[in-house]
C-alpha cells in the first residue's frame, strides 16, 4: 500500500507519529513497574532517579493476602477455560462438520452471550446464586465465566476445524479408525496450536473480568481486579503498593500475550478474521 | 530464530515469576492475617489488680477469642498489647486485619451467618444503626453494671459522655443517639476542626479564621501560596458518605440545620430548609473559591497529604488527620501545623462538631461472651488507653483522664492549639445525624448532589437540595418510626 | 463468521452404530453441542427472571415483596435519571468508538509499512489490551494524581497545574474515554492491520501505475476492501462500550455527581448499592434492548458486506 519512493520527510513524520503512540501505549506500563520499587518517602519528590527498594513488594506479598487473591484468579480463570475447552471443542466440531437444523441459530445464540450486558446477568444471578449456595464459590464463578470463555472458544476453534479439509478425516476413517480415534489422534494435534492460543486468550479475558467477581464473590474468593479496587479507594498513600498490585495482576497476561502472537487476530475477532 | 528467542525470553520470565511467588510463600485463606505476627512487646501497659469481690481477670482462663479488625492505627495498637492480655487472662486471641474498603462487607456477612465468629469486631457508630436493629450486637450495659464481670477500676464515667453516648441508641429510627443500650465501646475518636500551616500564616501575616466570613476572606489571599498548584483549603469530596460526615456535617449542624425530622411515623428530610440551603451555598462557594480543583476525588488521605505536602494551607477535617501529618518525619510540613476550632457560622457562638469513633462491639451470637467482655474492658481501660495514646498514636482518646493526663498533654504540646481546640469543642461534640438504617445511601446521594452543585448542574442550590430531599425521602420511605 | 460453505462430514463406516440407528446420526450433533449449551443457557435463565422481577418491588432489604405491575417501568421512564443514563451511555459509546475506530485505522495504516520498527511495534502494542480495564484505570489514576502523578509533573512543565481529569464534569468523560482508548485501541489496530495485510496487492499496483493519488487509493480501494474488518471492529467495540461498567466504576463510581452514570452503573447503584432490585431492572433491560437491536442490525449489515467482499475478490 505504500510506495517505495516516499519522501524522507513523509517517512519521518510517520515514524514520529508511531513513536508518539508507542509512548502513549507503553509508558504507563513502564512507569507503573518503575514505581513498584520506589519507597513511599521518595514518592513525592523524585521522578525517575531514586534508590530502589523491595519494601513495597514485601508489604503486598507478605503483608496482605494478595497471593491468595492471585491464586484465586488462576483457579477461577483456569477452571473456566478448562470447562469451556471440554464442552466447547466438541461443540465447535459439531458446528464445523455437521449440517443440522438450527445450526446457525445456535451458533449465533452462543455468540450473543458475549454481547449480553454483564450487569444484566449479575443482578438476577446474585439472588439465584444465594439460593443455590453458589455465591462466593469457585464453582459459581467458573460457571458464570463461561459467558466470557465459551463463545470465544467455540467460535474460534470452529474456524480452525473448518480449516482442516474433510479428506483428512475421511482418509483416516477409511483406514479403519473409529470416530473418537480420528478426533483424538488426528484432528486435535492439527488444531492444537490454535486451540492453545484460544484457550490462553480466553484465560486472559477471564482473568481481566471484573463485574462478575465484584458481585458474585465477596471475601472467600477475591479476584485481583476486585482486590485492586481496594487500593484505589482506600485511604492509603501507599502508591508503591498500589503499583505492585497492578503489576502483579498485569504481568501474567503480558507474558501470555507474547506466547499467542500468531493466533491473536483470529482469537480476538472470534474467528471472523484470519490473522 | 527470532521466534526462538521470544519463546526463551517468555519462558524465562514465566519461570522467574513462578519462583518468586513460591519464594514469598502463600498465605492461607483463613481469617488470621500473615502480617499479624509482629509483636512489639513494649512494657508499660499496666495491669489492674483483681482485688474486688468476685472479679478476677483469670475467670475465663483457657477461652479462645476471635476478633475482626479494620486496618487502622487503633487496631495496630491493640495487636501490640495482645500478648499482655493473654498473659493476664489466659485467653487466647486470634484476629484478622482487613483494609477498610472490604472490611464492613466481611463483618456484615460474618454477623449475618450467626455462627458466633467473630466474637468481637471493630465498628463505627453509623454501622451500629444497621447491625443493632438486626439483632447482631450484644447490649453491653448488663456487663458494665455487673461487678462480678467488670474490674472495679474500669470507671465508666471517665468516658466523654458525648463519645460513649454516640454508641447508645434505643433502636427507634428518628431518635437521637445518647440513650438506650450500649452497643459498643470507643477505642478512640475524632472530631472536626481546622488545621492550618502556622508558618505560612506567619509569613503572610494572616490570622487564622474564627468564623466562616473570615475564612471566606482568607481564601483569595492563600491562592497559590506555595507556588502554582497550591491552594487554600483541603476538604473531602469523594462520592460517598465520608464526604458529608466530617467538616460538612459539622458546619451544617452548627448552622442549626437538621438532616431528618420525624413527622407522624415517617422520616422527612430537611436538607432543603433555609439554613441547610444557606450553609450548602457557603460550602460550595468555599470549594470553588479556595478548594482543590480535583476536590471531587479527594478522600481523607488525599486531603491530609496535601496539608502535609505544603500544597494546602488549611485542612477542615478530622483533628487527628492533621495530627498524623504533623508527627515528626511524617510529612514535609511536619511541625508547622496548628489547630483552631471549626469556623463559626454567622451569628452563632457554638460549634456542634460531628464525630467518628472506632469502637469494639460484641457479636450477639458469640459463644464466649464473658471472655469477650474481658477483652473489651481491657482494651478500653484507663491503663491501656493511657499507654496507647502516649505511645501508639491513638488520638483522640475517649477517656477524660487520659486526655488530661500530664503525659498525654506533653505529647500534644508538639501540636500547637490541638488541646485548646479539643477543650473548646468537646462539650458539643456528638453524632449530628439522625440514626436510620439507610444512612449510607442517603449520604452517598448527598455527596453526589454536592458534586453536582459544584459541577454546575443545577441553577441554584435550592433546586439541588429540593431534588436531594425527594431522593432521601424516597430512600427512607420504608422506615417506620416509633 | 464461517467460510463460504461449511464442509460437512459424512459417516462412512459400514458397521457403525450410526448406520444401524439413523436417528442417532441426526441427533449426534445436538448431543455433542448439548453440554456447552446447557452450561451457557443455564446462566441465562436469570434473564427471564429479570423480566419477572422488574414487575415487582423486590428489594434485598425487606422480606416482603409484591407485584407492582409496570410501576417500576413507569417510574423509570418518567425519571430524569433514566434519560440521563441513556444519554451518558450514548455519549460514552460514541466518544470511545469513534476515537478508537478513526485513530485505530490511522495507526494500523502506519503500522502496515514493513520495517523493523513496525514489526517490533506490532508485537508490543498489544500489551495495553491485555491489561484488565480496572487495573488500567488504577494506573491512569496514579499517573494523573494531582500530587504525585508523573503526568501531573509533566503538565507542570507547561504551567498546567491540577488538571481535573476525572474530578470535573467537564473532563470526566474525556478521562474515561482516554482510558478506554488506551486499553481497546490495540484491538481495533490489530484487526484492521490483519485486514490490510490480507488485501491483494494487484489493485494497488494498478492504481499506482495509473497515477492515482494516495487519497484516491485510500478512498476507493483501501476503505471498501477493509469494510468487513472495520465492521467487525465496530461491532465489538460499540457493543462493549455501550455497557461499559468496570472503567467507570473504578474511576469515579459514576461521578462526579452523575456525570458518568450510564445505564450499567445506574443499574448497579440502584440494584446493589441501594438494594432496590426491582427498580434497577428497567435500566438493565433497556440496555439489553438497545444492544440487541443495534447488534442485530450491524451483524446483518456485516453479513451483507461479507457477501459483497467475497463476491469481488
Amino acid at each position: 500500500m505504500f510506495s517505495e519512493n516516499q519522501s524522507l520527510l513523509s517517512r519521518l513524520i510517520q515514524n514520529l507519529l508511531l513513536i508518539i503512540y508507542s509512548i502513549f501505549a507503553l509508558f504507563p506500563l513502564f512507569w507503573m513497574a518503575l514505581i513498584t520499587f520506589k519507597s513511599d518517602l521518595q514518592m513525592f519528590n523524585t521522578t525517575f532517579f531514586f534508590t530502589p527498594t523491595l519494601e513495597n513488594y514485601k508489604a503486598v506479598l507478605i503483608g496482605t493476602d494478595y497471593i491468595k487473591t492471585f491464586i484465586d484468579n488462576v483457579i477461577v480463570s483456569g477452571g473456566a477455560v478448562l470447562v469451556s475447552v471440554l464442552a466447547g471443542v466438541p461443540a465447535a466440531y459439531a458446528l464445523a462438520r455437521f449440517n443440522f437444523k438450527y445450526k446457525e441459530d445456535l451458533a449465533f445464540t452462543i455468540l450473543s452471550f458475549k454481547f449480553a450486558p454483564e450487569i444484566l446477568v449479575i443482578l438476577p444471578l446474585f439472588m439465584i446464586y444465594q439460593k443455590l449456595h453458589l455465591y462466593d464459590t469457585y464453582l459459581g464463578l467458573i460457571w458464570v465465566y463461561q459467558l466470557i470463555t465459551m463463545p470465544l472458544l467455540i467460535w474460534v476453534v470452529r474456524g480452525y476445524f473448518e480449516d482442516i479439509s474433510v479428506e483428512v478425516e475421511q482418509a483416516a476413517e477409511l483406514d479403519g479408525y473409529p470416530w473418537y480415534s480420528v478426533f483424538w489422534k488426528i484432528l486435535l494435534p492439527l488444531i492444537k496450536p490454535g486451540l492453545v492460543a484460544s484457550a490462553l486468550l480466553a484465560f486472559i479475558f477471564a482473568w481481566n473480568s471484573f463485574t462478575f467477581s465484584l458481585q458474585l464473590s465477596g471475601f472467600n474468593i477475591q479476584t485481583v481486579t476486585v482486590a485492586s479496587l481496594r487500593y484505589i479507594a482506600s485511604d492509603t498513600v501507599h502508591y508503591g503498593q498500589m503499583a505492585v498490585a497492578a503489576t502483579i495482576a498485569a504481568l501474567p497476561e503480558v507474558i501470555l500475550a507474547l506466547l499467542i502472537q500468531k493466533h491473536l487476530v483470529r482469537g480476538l475477532s472470534f474467528g471472523a478474521v484470519k490473522g | 530464530m527470532k521466534r526462538h528467542w521470544q519463546k526463551i525470553i517468555t519462558l524465562t520470565l514465566a519461570i522467574a515469576m513462578i519462583l518468586s511467588l513460591a519464594a514469598c510463600g502463600g498465605s492461607t485463606a483463613t481469617t488470621a492475617a500473615p502480617a499479624a505476627t509482629t509483636t512489639a512487646a513494649a512494657a508499660g501497659g499496666g495491669e489492674t489488680s483483681a482485688a474486688a469481690a468476685g472479679f478476677d481477670w483469670k475467670q475465663q482462663d483457657g477461652s479462645k477469642l476471635r476478633v475482626m479488625f479494620n486496618q487502622h492505627p487503633y487496631a495496630e495498637a491493640i495487636i501490640q498489647k495482645i500478648p499482655d492480655f493473654t498473659a493476664l487472662t489466659g485467653i487466647e486471641v486470634e484476629y484478622s486485619l482487613t483494609p477498610e474498603e472490604n472490611y464492613f462487607d466481611k463483618v456484615t456477612t460474618a454477623l449475618n451467618s450467626k455462627s458466633g465468629d467473630p466474637d468481637i469486631f471493630m465498628t463505627g457508630a453509623y454501622q451500629v444503626w444497621e447491625y443493632a436493629p438486626a439483632g447482631y450486637v450484644e447490649d453491653l450495659s448488663t456487663y458494665i453494671n455487673d461487678a462480678g464481670k467488670t474490674s472495679p477500676d474500669y470507671d465508666f464515667a471517665d468516658f466523654y459522655p458525648g463519645i460513649v453516648g454516640s454508641l447508645q441508641w434505643d433502636l427507634v429510627a428518628g431518635h437521637k443517639t445518647g440513650s438506650g443500650p450500649q452497643w459498643a465501646l470507643p477505642l478512640g475518636f475524632e472530631m472536626y476542626s481546622l488545621a492550618y500551616n502556622k508558618t505560612v500564616f506567619a509569613d503572610l501575616g494572616l490570622t487564622p479564621p474564627k468564623t466562616m466570613e473570615e475564612l471566606k476572606a482568607l481564601l483569595p489571599k492563600l491562592k497559590e501560596f506555595n507556588g502554582p498548584g497550591s491552594y487554600a483549603l483541603a476538604i473531602r469530596g469523594s462520592r460517598n458518605w465520608a464526604t458529608i460526615h466530617p467538616g460538612y456535617m459539622t458546619t451544617y449542624a452548627s448552622y442549626g440545620a437538621q438532616d431528618f425530622v420525624v413527622e407522624g411515623n415517617k422520616l422527612v428530610s430537611k436538607v432543603n430548609s433555609p439554613e441547610a440551603v444557606a450553609m450548602t451555598d457557603e460550602w460550595v462557594q468555599m470549594i470553588k473559591d479556595g478548594g482543590a480543583p480535583s476536590w471531587s476525588s479527594y478522600t481523607w488521605y488525599q486531603a491530609g497529604a496535601d496539608l502535609g505536602a505544603g500544597k494546602a494551607a488549611m485542612l477542615y477535617d478530622a483533628d487527628c488527620n492533621g495530627y498524623f501529618q504533623n508527627v515528626e518525619g511524617a510529612s514535609q510540613e511536619a511541625g508547622n501545623i496548628a489547630w483552631i476550632p471549626a469556623p463559626l457560622p454567622e451569628g452563632k457562638s457554638d460549634i456542634y462538631s460531628n464525630m467518628w469513633t472506632w469502637a469494639i462491639a460484641m457479636n450477639s451470637s458469640s459463644k464466649n461472651k464473658d471472655a469477650a467482655w474481658l477483652f473489651m474492658q481491657y482494651f478500653t481501660s484507663k491503663e491501656y488507653t493511657q499507654w496507647a495514646s502516649v505511645n501508639a498514636k491513638v488520638v483522640d482518646p475517649a477517656r477524660k483522664s487520659v486526655f488530661e493526663s500530664a503525659d498525654f498533654q506533653a505529647v500534644l504540646d508538639k501540636a500547637e492549639g490541638f488541646a485548646a481546640t479539643f477543650d473548646a469543642q468537646i462539650a458539643n461534640t456528638g453524632i449530628q445525624f439522625t440514626p436510620q438504617p439507610h444512612f449510607f445511601e442517603t449520604t452517598t446521594e448527598w455527596a453526589a448532589t454536592l458534586q453536582d452543585i459544584v459541577g454546575g448542574k443545577y441553577k441554584s442550590t435550592q433546586e439541588a437540595m429540593d431534588a436531594l430531599k425527594k431522593k432521601m425521602d424516597d430512600i427512607v420511605s420504608d422506615v417506620e418510626v416509633g | 463468521m464461517a467460510k463460504t460453505k461449511p464442509v460437512v462430514a459424512e459417516v462412512t463406516q459400514e458397521n457403525s452404530l450410526y448406520n444401524k440407528k439413523p436417528w442417532l446420526t441426526r441427533a449426534r450433533p445436538y448431543l455433542i453441542i448439548a453440554p456447552s449449551l446447557l452450561i451457557t443457557i443455564g446462566i441465562l435463565v436469570p434473564f427471564v427472571s429479570a423480566i419477572f422481577y422488574s414487575l415487582t418491588n423486590y428489594s434485598f432489604r425487606s422480606p416482603n415483596w409484591k407485584f407492582i405491575g409496570l410501576d417500576n417501568w413507569f417510574n423509570a421512564l418518567t425519571s430524569p435519571e433514566y434519560w440521563h443514563a441513556i444519554w451518558v451511555t450514548i455519549q460514552y459509546a460514541a466518544a470511545t468508538t469513534i476515537s478508537e475506530m478513526l485513530l485505530g485505522l490511522g495507526i494500523a495504516i502506519l503500522l502496515s509499512r514493513e520495517t523493523r520498527f513496525t514489526k517490533i511495534l506490532r508485537v508490543v502494542l498489544i500489551f495495553p489490551l491485555m491489561i484488565a480495564p480496572v487495573i488500567a484505570t488504577l494506573i491512569w489514576q496514579l499517573m494523573t494524581n494531582n500530587s504525585v502523578g508523573i503526568i501531573e509533573k509533566f503538565l507542570n512543565l507547561f504551567n498546567i497545574y491540577n488538571f481535573t481529569w476525572s474530578s470535573s464534569p467537564k473532563t470526566a468523560l474525556f478521562t474515561a474515554a482516554l482510558i478506554d482508548f488506551w486499553v481497546y485501541a490495540p484491538f481495533v489496530i490489530v484487526l484492521i492491520l490483519a485486514g490490510i495485510q490480507s488485501l491483494p496487492k494487484s489493485p494497488f499496483e494498478a492504481s499506482r501505475i495509473d497515477g492515482g493519488s494516495a487519497w484516491f487509493t485510500f478512498k476507493n480501494l483501501t476503505l471498501p476492501m477493509l469494510k468487513p474488518f472495520l465492521y467487525i471492529a465496530l461491532i465489538f467495540r460499540l457493543m462493549a462500550a455501550m455497557q461499559e461498567f468496570a472503567i467507570i466504576f473504578a474511576l469515579t463510581k459514576g461521578g462526579p455527581g452523575d456525570t458518568l452514570m450510564n445505564l450499567s452503573v445506574t443499574a448497579y447503584n440502584t440494584g446493589f448499592a441501594f438494594m432496590k432490585f426491582g427498580k434497577s431492572l428497567p435500566y438493565i433491560l433497556t440496555l439489553w434492548l438497545i444492544i440487541n437491536i443495534i447488534s442485530k442490525r450491524l451483524v446483518a449489515n456485516w453479513q451483507k458486506v461479507m457477501k459483497q467482499a467475497s463476491g469481488n475478490s
